[in-house]
């Protein structure tokens, strides 16, 4: 027994040992790249005193006094067949430019997450990584995953400060400093319904009447009867309470409690659960649900509402709007002009929207100098933006003017993530758009409700118990109240008590204070 | 030369041992040297797979920043376990998580062995093959796979029983996925049907493996069937019986997240009877996205599984030290 | 130590007392019973391979069906749209598989034997060292980095392999078997006779042991197989990923926006193309993840019920 002991004493402290060791690796600063990508650390395995200048040396003969560097971007989406080539192009332009060339590294969607943990964890080397608020960018810049952006912004993005709307840095400020590049895109936010036109022209219905959601009601009720083979409204969640179409603002995540209303200017922070709002959407959830004008797998069910509408299967959906939605939901469905869009809410500009798509620099960027004046190329470089967005002119699409059409090499390269990079305005439109999109886009971006919440990150660290007990509850009760599926007037009651239960107050209080401090601050 | 490395590694790490033991350490090595040296791949394994990790055991008591590393990320004491206690989730979570795996640990044992018991008896070699065979596919499918196939059958928009065999038989249909009291039946079902295969072979490697002999002289002796299985087959195949339960409970505090969540589509209305550790935690890390709560959780659960697990060992061997795990 | 088998008493074959039998009522209740269920087992697989049949349409208007109206290949028209991709992919997937459970038999196997000798002194304490990491593990992070920083096996062949080589749970069930079916009298013989440990366990324990080696490579089989994890932590080069993470990779992408309701409106949002693979799709993928390990299976259990039968000969 007592030997047994002394040899667990003895395997116990060479584990310790060994943990320091590779711990102190797991922190250690830019040493060691993983051995994935650029072949730029030539051997160099222990740790250095912290110099980054790549061993390779200058012979690269570009045309800038750059010392050449492989850049990486990661960014969540489907690997390509033809990345390689359009990689081949994008660095005949970047070698020009800035001396660099680019590693595309897109992860799928499932596997994101994991990997970006990893490599954050590990401290293996990247460059450009996308982040967004909605998928942990407050997380992982607690972590350190991320460089504060302010002086590099000054020195190597002039393009974008020029380019970007003030809005949208000002709104994705943690504690004041900037940990992402936003893209240049829509900034207002509106919600609405999508609905089929042919089945509107096809049963006479009057569109044209609908200003609310309770206008719908008599419009459902005679798709139901006209054409029982399609659902009248197809929801996976949310539906009307949607942060989108109720104008929530979740001041950050959008799965912790407590909002603001975005198209007011109260700062006062509710639970949207106690809010008249919530509790309207709800009853007419209820009631269209219990009339059969909703799916009846709402609540589970795992598909998108653009499986739906390329099967034809639903008559509206309710969806965050920006012009042009209805025929992007369209093409996407191979329905073009089929479909209609109604805005049924004042527009509104909040940290949901400034936030939702950025470009942050790794804190393992061996050169993140360089990172930037990508970024700030992405903003600002109207060829290379479309070649990483669309592919290879002539190959992948052919152009009139702004206006590209597929080919038959199309599918070979459409990572479809032009909204993840730079500026969305400098994209040409498919041939199955509106030519005026972006003109559009302008012009709604003006004259938006700014919420009094933008650029305010909620930390949740203070009260990361409760959130985690919260998420439990809401996940219990929020899908199947939201969307008619149960009846709120018995489990809306039930719901509150078991998110009081769980700490709501402790956390709306601490989003209050933070908030407060936030407002007074600026 | 290489068993010369192994004996001197292995002896020096224990020197100080040597003299308290009456058969002396180095001398249990030298008789025993083999024994190391065939043990030793495996155990360099074993100690980068799973030894060398454990050091982040320690992350569920800090609050990580890798920027700094994890061992220098402050020290947060019991913080991250505290979520784990806040709500009354906590012993609905607790409750579901052991209810349903001492279940199925009972499931997993009496079935499987009888039917491999059955198997056995099959005078038609050809057609317990193919029982065997065909009783093993559920395993082989994912819990992924599974959780489709299920919603092919219940799904309230296109299920194959609320669309073809209820309005055959004018039963009506059923929101399934709404229906709390199903769920304690179905999860124990799928749970059998998934492993039953599993189980049924190392049970039928057990009993092929036992001795004719005894069961010639009990037919001679006049025990009929019933008679050689509870007296003859049960008892030789109690150590294999224990270990196996034995092992899982040491995994009761763990519950196979993909059954819960995959296959209920986690659907809150269900959670009163589907909510265990595993999903919670999961629920819990797609929110916060903090390493070290859900390694408090893992932690918890190895703890409270080892606990069981020595206590259960320790009444095993008061009974039989034979078949003691450990 | 031949003479150490053949000392023992002639050997039979398990069923060859014709005395004892079921009789044939019994043997018939049996068989339906295992009808019932195998049925039970079969037609949920078959509802799959009908549904990654049909076309998607059909299954959205008449709900899932056990006989397609139309039959439609489409689904599964990935196949041959990267075929190379599937080939290699299934390529590394059975070289991963081959090996890894070639080297995991023998490395339990080799390690289940001496923690079932009583007369070992250390064997308690070597079973508690592999039982112990049953329960207790450090989690994704720090074994991510044992493997990524501390061994450089990113992107190997080795990093599929080596994390599940050594499962505990077949240890400590091999080592229960070791002790239970071989007898320690026929060890003792041989001893006596004079070989050594090494020929007593390969030419006495393991041929004794044939059964559990046979199950354990067959479970270890299909864990290399089915395994799509340590591809989508460890493979960065999208082309070396084994056949299961290639076809499960778009399942989870489905999981992941399903369950993240955030993200998915987000995406929504932003006008990015969120849409997930058909059902029909979805079990054709599946199909194609389990179609060849179901057909290899009649292969493997030729040799694993003659393992059963061979280790039933002894005497």
């Amino acid at each position: 027994m007592k030997q047994r002991k002394k040899r667990l004493t003895v395997i116990f402290t060479l584990l310790v040992a060994v943990a320091l060791v590779i711990s102190a690796c797991g922190g250690g600063g830019n040493n060691n790249g993983g051995g994935s990508g650029g072949g730029s650390n030539g051997g160099s395995s222990s740790d250095g005193g912290g110099s980054p200048s790549p061993s390779s040396g200058n012979d690269g003969g570009g045309s800038s006094d750059l010392p050449p560097y492989e850049l990486s971007l990661y960014y969540p989406g489907t690997p390509q067949k033809d990345e390689k080539v359009v990689e081949e192009a994008i660095n005949k332009i970047l070698k020009e430019k800035i001396n660099a060339t680019l590693d595309i590294v897109p992860i799928e969607w499932g596997a994101w997450d994991d990997r970006m943990n990893l490599m954050i964890a590990s401290r293996e080397k990247a460059d450009i990584i996308f982040t967004a608020q909605w998928n942990g960018h407050a997380v992982n810049v607690g972590k350190g995953a991320f460089l504060e952006l302010g002086d590099l912004l000054q020195k190597h993005g002039q393009g974008i400060l020029e380019t970007l709307d003030p809005a949208f840095l000002e709104g994705a400020k943690i504690n004041g400093k900037n940990y992402g590049v936003p893209t240049n895109k829509e900034l207002a936010a509106a919600g609405g319904i999508v609905y089929d036109k042919t089945i509107a022209e096809e049963l006479g219905l009057d569109m044209s009447s609908v200003k609310t959601p309770q206008d719908l009601t008599p419009i459902l009720e005679k798709v139901k009867q006209g054409r029982p083979d399609v659902v009248p409204v197809w929801s996976n969640g949310g539906l009307f309470n949607s942060h989108f179409f109720a104008n929530y603002d979740f001041l950050g995540d959008g799965t912790i409690p407590g909002a603001i209303l975005k198209d007011m200017d109260d700062t006062t922070v509710k639970p949207v659960e106690e809010l008249d709002r919530y509790k309207e959407y709800l009853a007419l959830a209820r009631e269209w649900y219990q009339k059969g004008y909703i799916n009846k797998d709402a609540a589970t069910t795992q598909q998108s509402s653009n499986d739906i509408w390329q099967a034809r299967g639903t008559f509206m959906t309710v969806e965050p709007m920006k012009p042009g939605k209805a025929e992007e939901i369209a093409s996407a469905a191979s329905r073009s002009g089929e479909l209609e869009q109604i805005i049924m809410t004042s527009k509104t500009v909040a940290t949901s929207e400034t936030a939702g798509s950025m470009l942050a620099i790794s804190s393992t960027s061996e050169d993140p100098e360089r990172a930037m004046m990508f970024i700030n190329l992405l903003h600002t470089d109207k060829e290379l933006n479309n070649l990483l967005n669309f592919g290879i002119e002539g190959v992948h699409y052919t152009r009139n003017g702004e206006i590209i059409s597929p080919t038959d090499k199309t599918a070979d390269y459409s990572p479809g993530s032009a909204w993840m990079f730079g500026n969305q305005f400098l994209n040409y439109v498919w041939d199955s758009e509106d030519p005026e999109k972006w003109n559009k886009f302008r012009e709604f971006n003006q004259n938006a409700h700014v919420s009094p919440g933008l650029g305010f990150v909620f930390n949740s660290d203070p009260v990361k118990s409760e959130v985690g007990a919260l998420a439990n509850v809401i996940e219990q009760y929020q899908r199947a109240l939201e969307t008619g599926s149960v009846d709120p007037d018995k489990v809306l009651p039930e719901y509150l008590n078991a998110l009081r239960a769980a700490g709501l107050d402790k956390v709306v209080q601490e989003k209050q204070r933070q908030f407060d401090e936030f407002l007074a601050s600026k | 030369m290489a068993n010369h490395a192994a004996e001197a590694i292995a002896s020096a790490t224990d020197v100080p041992e040597v003299k308290t033991r009456k058969p002396s350490f180095l001398g249990t090595v030298r008789k025993y040297w083999i024994f190391y040296l065939m043990m030793l791949p495996a155990l360099v394994i074993l100690f980068f797979n799973n030894y060398l990790p454990m050091f982040g055991i320690l992350i569920a008591f800090k609050k990580v920043n890798y920027q700094i590393g994890i061992w220098d990320s402050p020290w947060v004491g019991f913080k991250n376990f505290e979520y784990l206690f806040l709500t009354k989730d906590a012993w609905i979570i607790t409750r579901n998580t052991l209810a349903y795996n001492a279940l199925f640990i009972v499931l997993n044992l009496v079935f499987p062995l009888a039917f491999a018991i059955l198997l056995n008896e099959l005078r038609s070699k050809f057609m317990a093959k193919l029982h065997q065979s065909i009783m093993f596919l559920p395993y082989i499918l994912s819990y992924v796979v599974i959780s489709y196939l299920v919603y092919g059958f219940i799904s309230p928009e296109h299920g194959y029983l609320n669309k073809t065999l209820f309005p055959l038989l004018g039963i009506e249909e059923i929101n399934w996925y709404f229906e709390q009291k199903v769920w304690p039946w179905i999860l124990p079902i799928i749970n059998t049907w998934k492993n039953m295969g599993y189980y049924a072979v190392i049970y039928l490697a057990a009993i092929v493996g036992l001795d004719d002999e005894l069961y010639e002289a009990a037919t001679i002796d006049g025990a009929n069937k019933w008679q050689q299985m509870t007296r003859i087959t049960v008892p030789l195949l109690t150590p294999i019986i224990t270990i196996m339960t034995l092992l899982q409970i040491g995994r009761i505090f763990n519950a196979d997240f993909g059954l819960f969540y995959l296959v209920t589509r986690d659907s809150g209305v269900l959670f009163p009877v589907t909510n265990v550790i595993d999903t919670y935690v999961y629920r819990t890390f797609l929110t916060v996205g903090d390493v070290g709560m859900s390694s408090a959780a893992g932690l918890l659960q190895s703890v409270v599984g080892f606990v069981l697990v020595y206590f259960s060992n320790w009444v095993v061997r008061r009974i039989n030290s034979e078949n003691a795990l450990f | 130590m031949e003479a150490a088998v053949n000392a023992k008493p002639k050997a039979k074959l398990s069923g060859a007392n014709p005395k004892n039998i079921l009789p044939a009522w019994a043997q018939w209740s049996v068989n339906i019973v295992f009808i019932l269920y195998s049925l039970l087992c079969i037609i949920p697989i078959v509802l799959l391979v009908m549904v990654s049949f049909s076309s998607e349409d059909v299954v959205m208007r008449e709900g899932y069906k056990f006989i397609p109206s139309v039959f439609d290949t489409s689904a599964y028209d990935f196949l041959f749209e990267d075929f190379r991709q599937v080939a290699r992919s299934y390529g590394i997937t059975v070289s991963v598989t081959v090996i890894g459970t070639v080297l995991s038999m023998v490395m339990v196997a080799m390690y289940a034997y001496p923690i079932s000798r009583r007369d070992f002194p250390h064997a308690r304490f070597f079973t508690f060292i592999v039982f112990f990491t049953m329960l207790f593990g450090g989690g994704l992070v720090p074994w991510y980095l044992v493997y990524v920083q501390l061994l450089h096996l990113k992107d190997t062949l080795w990093v599929l392999i080596m994390p599940l080589l050594i499962p505990a749970f077949w240890v400590l069930v091999t080592r229960t078997f070791f002790a239970t079916s071989v007898p320690s009298a026929v060890l003792e013989s041989a001893r006596i006779d004079g070989a050594g440990e090494v020929r007593i366990f390969f030419q006495i324990v393991m041929p004794l042991s044939l059964p559990v080696l046979a199950t354990v490579a067959l479970f270890q089989t299909i864990t290399y197989w089915n395994d799509w994890f340590l591809s989508l932590v460890y493979i960065t080069k999208n082309e070396n990923v084994s056949i299961q993470y290639l076809m499960y990779k778009t399942m989870q992408n489905v999981q992941y926006l399903a369950q993240n309701s955030q993200a998915m409106q987000a995406l929504q949002q932003a006008g990015a193309y969120v849409r997930f693979p058909a059902e029909t799709m979805r079990m054709a993928m599946a199909v194609v993840g389990i179609g060849p390990i179901v057909l290899a299976y009649p292969f493997f259990q030729k040799y694993f019920i003659k393992g059963l039968t061979v280790g039933a000969v002894k005497g």
